[in-house]
C-alpha cells in the first residue's frame, strides 16, 4: 500500500515574474491538509503541477503513487479535483453534469450524488446558469464527492461563499474522510476553514514552502508572550522566539518552538511575564510568513 | 471498468452543438432549394448562400466547441477528468471535425445531386465547386488548429478574420489564374484537368498539414491551464 497520498521533491517552476522554488510537500494516506498562502503565493501552481496541467522544470510528483505529469490520465482516476475558477456548463442542467460524469465513472455513487443534492439544496433539474455562486461551488463539488475519489484536490473550495454554505461545505469534507484511507489536499487563505478539518498545514509564500506540520504541533508550539521590560533591562535573544515588538516598556515576544521554561528565562532576565498565550492559526499564519520574509530578505 | 473518456467528451461536445450543425444543415437546404429555382438571381442567391452556410460552420464551431471552453471556465472541469492535455487535444479536434465534416459532406453531396441529377447548373462547374467547397474545410482547421493551440480568444478571433478574408482572394486566383477551371464550368461535362488535381491535392495536403501540425503542438504543451 501506497505510503503517501502526495509527494513533492525538489520541485521547480519558473515563470517570467514568478518562481515556484524547491517544492517539497508529503500527504500521508488518509489526512487532510491544508495549503495556506497569501494570494500569489503559488498554491494553484503547486496543485496545477499535482494535477498534471503544469509541468514542473524540474523534481519529482508522485500522486497516488503515480508519476506526474506522465500517469496523470491513471491517477486521475482516483482523484477529485475542484477549483475557485472552475465552472460548469451553464446551458445545461446540474442532471445533465450528473449524467455526464456517471458516463465516465463506474465509481458514481448515485444514492450518495441525491443524499448530497438533498444536503447542499440543490435541484438536478435546474440549469447551471440559474444557481447562485454557492449553489454552483455546492453542485461542482457533489460532482466530485459523488465520484469516492481517493484524493481529493480542492483550490480555494471556499472562497466567496458566505458562512453557512461553507460550513455546510467543511460539514461534508469532514464526511468524506470519515471513510478509511481518504486523503484532502484544500488550499485556502481563509485560516479559519483550515483550522477547523485539517491535520496537517503547509504553509507557502512567494513560491516557497515556509512551513509544514501537523495542526495541533503547530497550535502547541507558537506562543505568544506578553511582556513588561523594566528601563534598563535588554531583553534577551533565545532560540525559539521569532520576533519581539517592544513599544516602551510593553513588550510582545512571538515563539515558534515554545518551551515551558521560556517565561522563566525571560522572568531571570529582568522582565515581568504578564501573560502566556495560544494564538490562532491565523496569526501564526501572519507571524510565520513575516518571518520568513525577513529570513529572505536579510 | 474504465470508460472511454475522449469518447465520453466527443459525444458531450455533439450533444452541447447538435443546434448549429443543424441550422447549418437548414441554411445550406434552403440556399440549393433557392439554387432550384432557376434563374440568374435564385442562381447567384442560391450559390452565395449555400457557401455562406459552410463558412458559418467553419468558422463557428471552433469558437463555441474550444475557444469558448477556455473562456468561460469549463476547460479546468474538463481537465479534471482522466484525461491529458494530448488526449483532451485529440477528443476536441475529432469532436469538432467531426461535427463541420457532416454538414459539409452532406451539402456538397447535396449540391453534387442538384447538379448531376437535377440540372440546376452544367456539369463543368463540379471540379470548380469541390474545389471552391475545399477552402471552408481548409479555413475550418486552421481557426481549430489556431483555436486549440493558440489557447485564447484573440487567437480564435484573428484567425477567423484572416480565413475570412482570404477566401475572396482564393476564389479570385482561382478564377483569373487557373484558366482550365474558369473556361470548362459552363461545360456540359466535368473536365478534370491536371490543374484540378494539383489543386484538389494541395488542399487536402493543407488540411492534413494544419490538422498534423496542431496536434503536434498540443501534445507539446507544458502548461496547460
Amino acid at each position: 500500500m501506497i505510503e503517501y497520498a502526495i509527494e513533492l521533491h525538489g520541485v521547480c517552476k519558473s515563470y517570467r515574474f514568478f518562481e515556484l522554488q524547491n517544492i517539497a510537500l508529503r500527504l500521508h494516506r488518509g489526512t487532510i491538509m491544508g495549503l495556506i498562502g497569501p494570494n500569489g503565493a503559488g498554491k494553484s501552481t503547486t496543485i496545477r503541477i499535482l494535477m498534471g496541467l503544469v509541468h514542473q522544470d524540474r523534481g519529482e510528483v508522485r500522486v497516488l503513487g503515480h508519476r506526474m505529469p506522465d500517469d496523470q490520465v491513471a491517477a486521475k482516476w482516483d482523484i477529485g479535483f475542484a477549483s475557485e475558477d472552475m465552472r460548469l456548463y451553464e446551458p445545461v442542467t446540474l442532471g445533465w453534469h450528473i449524467n455526464f460524469m456517471k458516463s465516465i465513472y463506474a465509481s458514481w455513487d448515485d444514492a450518495y450524488a441525491q443524499v448530497l443534492l438533498k444536503r447542499f439544496g440543490l435541484n438536478a433539474e435546474q440549469k447551471i446558469k440559474g444557481l447562485s455562486h454557492g449553489q454552483r461551488v455546492k453542485a461542482a463539488l457533489l460532482l466530485v464527492f459523488a465520484r469516492r475519489p481517493k484524493l481529493l484536490v480542492l483550490d480555494e473550495p471556499t472562497t466567496g461563499l458566505d458562512p453557512v454554505a461553507r460550513h455546510e461545505i467543511l460539514r461534508e469534507l469532514m464526511a468524506v474522510m470519515a471513510e478509511e484511507g481518504r486523503s484532502v489536499l484544500f488550499s485556502s487563505h481563509n485560516t479559519q476553514d483550515v483550522e477547523q478539518i485539517s491535520d496537517q498545514i503547509t504553509f507557502i509564500d512567494r513560491g516557497r514552502i515556509i512551513d509544514s506540520m501537523d495542526k495541533e504541533i503547530y497550535l502547541d508550539r507558537w506562543r505568544r508572550l506578553r511582556l513588561e521590560v523594566p528601563d534598563g533591562v535588554a531583553l534577551p535573544s533565545l532560540p525559539g522566539v521569532i520576533g519581539i515588538q517592544q513599544t516602551g516598556r510593553l513588550a510582545v515576544a512571538i515563539a515558534n518552538a515554545f518551551e515551558p521554561h521560556l517565561p522563566n528565562v525571560y522572568e531571570d532576565s529582568g522582565a515581568r511575564v504578564h501573560a502566556v498565550e495560544n494564538m490562532t492559526l491565523e496569526e501564526i499564519f501572519v507571524a510565520n510568513v513575516e518571518h520568513s520574509r525577513e529570513e529572505v530578505e536579510a | 471498468m474504465k470508460s472511454n473518456v475522449i469518447l465520453q467528451v466527443i459525444l458531450k461536445d455533439w450533444r452541447q452543438q447538435r443546434r448549429m450543425i443543424v441550422l447549418s444543415l437548414l441554411a445550406g437546404g434552403i440556399a440549393l432549394a433557392v439554387l432550384q429555382m432557376r434563374g440568374q438571381t435564385p442562381l447567384v442567391l442560391g450559390t452565395v448562400f449555400f457557401f455562406i452556410a459552410i463558412m458559418f460552420c467553419a468558422c463557428l464551431l471552433p469558437i463555441t466547441n474550444i475557444v469558448n471552453e477556455r473562456k468561460k471556465q469549463t476547460l479546468a472541469f474538463l481537465m479534471s477528468l482522466p484525461i491529458s492535455s494530448s488526449r483532451y487535444g485529440a477528443a476536441k479536434l475529432l469532436s469538432t471535425f467531426g461535427m463541420f465534416v457532416v454538414p459539409w459532406l452532406t451539402l456538397v453531396a447535396a449540391a453534387l445531386y442538384m447538379i448531376l441529377f437535377r440540372h440546376v447548373l452544367p456539369n463543368g462547374v463540379i471540379p470548380m465547386m469541390l474545389i471552391l467547397a475545399n477552402l471552408p474545410f481548409i479555413g475550418f482547421c486552421l481557426i481549430t488548429g489556431t483555436a486549440l493551440v493558440g489557447e485564447s480568444e484573440g487567437w480564435g478571433n484573428a484567425a477567423v478574420a484572416v480565413v475570412n478574408s482570404s477566401y475572396w482572394l482564393a476564389w479570385y486566383l482561382l478564377v483569373s489564374q487557373v484558366p482550365s477551371l474558369s473556361h470548362n464550368w459552363t461545360s456540359p461535362v466535368a473536365v478534370w484537368s491536371p490543374a484540378v488535381f494539383k489543386i484538389l491535392g494541395v488542399e487536402f495536403a493543407m488540411i492534413l498539414l494544419i490538422l498534423g501540425t496542431a496536434l503536434y503542438l498540443q501534445s507539446r504543451k507544458r502548461d496547460f491551464i
